[in-house]
């Protein structure tokens, strides 16, 4: 066995051995996966584990590194951008993927991507015709 | 400042070029002659061209230090870096057919699954997925 295959061992039994703990935290996450553009809290997402929305914060920051809210903001971010490549307007993506508010929608994908949402699109649009 | 460059040393850069676009599906981003045969040579995802560029680098030659830690990695087993994918068991499957040896074989650890491979240019890289 290497050093790194000993160092992950060890890993796993001081970090990782709450088995059950672990797959109801991945089974949070892949419920904001199929229901991103709904409108989705912590009340919510703790109600549905059946535990207190503190622990279900602190438990998914330990095991994915962000809280919940930060990873739904993630992934509403990453769909924003499939829809504006395909050609959504920014008005319809904002409330498709479940923004609540045009400008903090436009804000938000401003600080994640660099650019502004109608910005991205124009770019994406001109690629596709280059290409 | 933005992070945008990786950098992986690599014994030989030509054989390091036809195994990461060959075996691992890169596509090459900038490919510029330096001195004495060197190359400035950037790789980067075929799905994410704008996202960070894999740069392969002939320091192992040129630098005894960077040899040294190059090869202490490699004896303990450590990843010289990780990549993402959707699905470590296709990879996996599709990477051993091409006959790219794994020190590690795809193993669930906390929220991630992960395997490590060999990139026969004096590497260890570790491919992860988020569970």
């Amino acid at each position: 066995m290497s050093f790194y295959q000993k160092k992950l061992s060890h890993i796993q039994s001081v970090c990782y051995s709450n088995e059950k703990q672990i797959e109801s935290i991945i089974e949070t996450r892949h419920y904001i996966d199929n229901n991103f553009e709904k409108d989705l809290n912590l009340d919510f997402l703790s109600e549905i584990r059946f535990t207190s929305k503190f622990h279900l914060q602190r438990l998914f920051k330990r095991y994915y590194g962000l809280t919940p809210k930060q990873y739904l903001i993630d992934v509403r971010i990453e769909k924003s951008k499939e829809k504006l490549t395909n050609g959504m307007t920014v008005t319809e993506t904002c409330f498709a993927v479940g923004f609540e508010s045009l400008g903090s929608f436009s804000k938000l994908f401003k600080t994640k991507t660099g650019q502004p949402p109608s910005e991205f699109q124009k770019e994406q649009v001109s690629r596709s015709k280059i290409g | 400042m933005k992070v945008t460059l990786i950098s992986i040393p690599v014994q030989d850069q030509e054989k390091a070029l036809k195994f990461y676009t060959e075996k691992l599906g890169f596509i090459i981003k900038k490919d510029a002659p330096l001195e004495d045969g060197n190359r400035w040579l950037t790789l980067v995802s075929p799905e994410w061209q704008d996202g960070p560029e894999l740069l392969l680098e002939p320091a192992p030659n040129h630098f005894e230090p960077s040899k040294i830690y190059q090869d202490a990695l490699m004896e303990a087993g450590i990843p010289y870096t990780q990549f993402d994918v959707d699905n470590v068991n296709v990879e996996y499957e599709k990477l051993t057919k091409l006959g790219v040896d794994f020190s590690v074989k795809p193993t669930e650890m906390g929220t991630v699954k992960f395997a490590v491979f060999n990139d026969t240019c004096g590497n260890n890289i570790q491919i992860v997925e988020t569970l």
